[in-house]
């Protein structure tokens, strides 16, 4: 019977009836989403909405790690000091030939009148959110469009290629980690050059497609990008291979990978922006990584 | 017979505990706490919905989802559908529902949590591509044991039964 809460005669809609309505609105939702791409603006609504909340709860994180690290031992950081020390000293002469060489090759660059590559300019960028990766994997980073940044840019961290930007929003943007399925991207085999399209396969792995089967690939050989796609710049190293397989179905070698930029662990990333430079005439460009 | 339990549930406390769940979905999950988190604002809505049907219905739902969908969602409306759907169902189960202990509880709501994953899942694989697995069916389960906990936390708080109360 009527309970206090409940109108007798009720006036309002009945569940199903408005189940049916949001259920029209939810469907149409996806079509103009899918369809026209018209929702942009309602995702860039969202970020600025999320943004300082965002923001605020990743303190909590960062405080902890920094307590971790206040409580390192010393004698651990002195180790790493040494090692450090001795490193940079290593790197300062590779860095002195590598002045030389950029000289070098500038005066060739020269004599050949060819156009040098763009300029590269980074923006640092931090791990700012992260949801389930069910369709694709992605992460949304702490600067967006008033740090340069728009779709397509490549992301580094300290060992390899992240990913791509995807979408950029203000003050945030969202990258397409390179294991994140139908994620293609250009790569060559460290060891005999040859050029291959790498692809994510979900789950943080990655699969280097339609290698014929006669390729010569072994577990262990590194995957860099080869820089023909015009996207990202060439020789970042993208992934280790960890299995080839024949299988009796494919005309393919079936080639798994691990990537080797820390995905789910750096928490500081470079976004590279590429600096447009004059536009010479592009004729004669001959390639190291030309068909 | 089971009342409206008017007695608990003002919109201040609605307001807080939506709130403090959309803030604990902004924390920097990874790994497997994010595989394994639970949804705690579809949980949220639909204790609410269970509780205050008046105040917490469709339309809040369909928000949240938008929401949802801009953080984990391929497409905007795969939650936004997902949580009407939850919201109808539990409106549909609500006299029953409102019967039982927390576990018997959590164990009826378990179907309805896991129709709403199979229909995320489903909406994103109709609309714009297969998924990279079936991970996503697993918050179902921690759905659910966080209702069981929040049921079972409100029960010790209000004593025993809630309806007994109205």
């Amino acid at each position: 019977m009527a309970t206090p809460g409940q109108l007798m005669f009720a006036r309002r809609l009945g569940p199903t009836a408005r189940l049916l309505i949001w259920l029209a609105v939810g469907v149409s939702c996806v079509v103009v989403d899918v369809r026209y791409h018209a929702l942009d603006g309602l995702r860039s609504g969202f970020s600025v909405l999320l943004l300082p909340v965002r923001e605020m709860m990743r303190a909590p994180s960062d405080v902890a790690a920094e307590l971790g690290g206040f409580f390192t031992r010393h004698r651990l950081l002195q180790n790493e000091r040494d090692a450090l020390l001795a490193e940079r000293a290593r790197l300062a002469i590779g860095a002195n030939a590598a002045q030389e060489l950029v000289r070098e090759n500038t005066e060739l660059r020269a004599l050949l009148q060819m156009q040098t590559r763009p300029g590269q300019q980074v923006v640092h960028a931090a791990l700012l959110y992260q949801g389930h990766d069910w369709f694709a994997q992605r992460i949304t980073l702490d600067q967006g469009d008033q740090a340069g940044l728009h779709s397509g840019l490549p992301v580094v961290d300290a060992s390899g290629l992240v990913g791509q930007v995807s979408r950029v929003y203000p003050g945030s943007s969202e990258v397409t980690l390179v294991s994140s399925p139908e994620q293609l991207t250009p790569v060559f085999v460290e060891r005999t050059g040859q050029r291959g399209l790498a692809a994510g396969s979900g789950r943080g792995q990655m699969e280097l497609r339609y290698m014929p089967t006669h390729a010569d690939i072994r577990p262990g050989d590194r995957l860099l990008t080869s820089g023909i796609d015009r996207v990202y710049p060439a020789g970042v190293p993208v992934a280790r291979v960890s299995g080839v397989s024949r299988p009796q179905s494919s005309p393919y070698l079936r080639v798994e990978c691990v990537p080797l930029a820390g995905l789910d662990r750096s928490r500081a990333v470079l976004v590279l922006v590429a600096v447009p430079q004059l536009a010479l005439p592009q004729a004669a460009r001959p390639r190291a990584t030309s068909p | 017979m089971s009342t409206a339990p008017q007695t608990i549930g003002g919109w201040r406390r609605i307001l807080a505990s939506l709130t403090l769940a959309l803030l604990l979905e902004q924390l920097p999950w990874s790994g497997w706490a994010l595989a394994l988190r639970p949804d705690f604002v579809l949980v949220g809505v639909l204790f609410w919905v269970l509780h205050q049907p008046a105040r917490i219905g469709f339309g809040v739902a369909f928000f949240v989802g938008l929401l949802a969908d801009f953080q984990q969602g391929e497409v905007f409306g795969q939650h936004a559908i997902a949580y009407v759907i939850g919201v109808y169902l539990v409106l549909f189960l609500r006299l029953r529902l409102l019967q039982f202990d927390p576990l018997r509880q959590a164990a009826q709501l378990f179907p309805i949590l896991f129709a709403v994953q199979l229909i995320v899942l489903l909406v994103g694989w109709l609309a714009v591509k297969p998924p990279t697995g079936l991970a996503v069916l697993l918050p179902a389960l921690s759905n659910t044991l966080l209702w069981l906990v929040i049921a079972g936390w409100l029960r010790l708080w209000h004593g025993k039964g809630l309806q007994d109360r109205a």
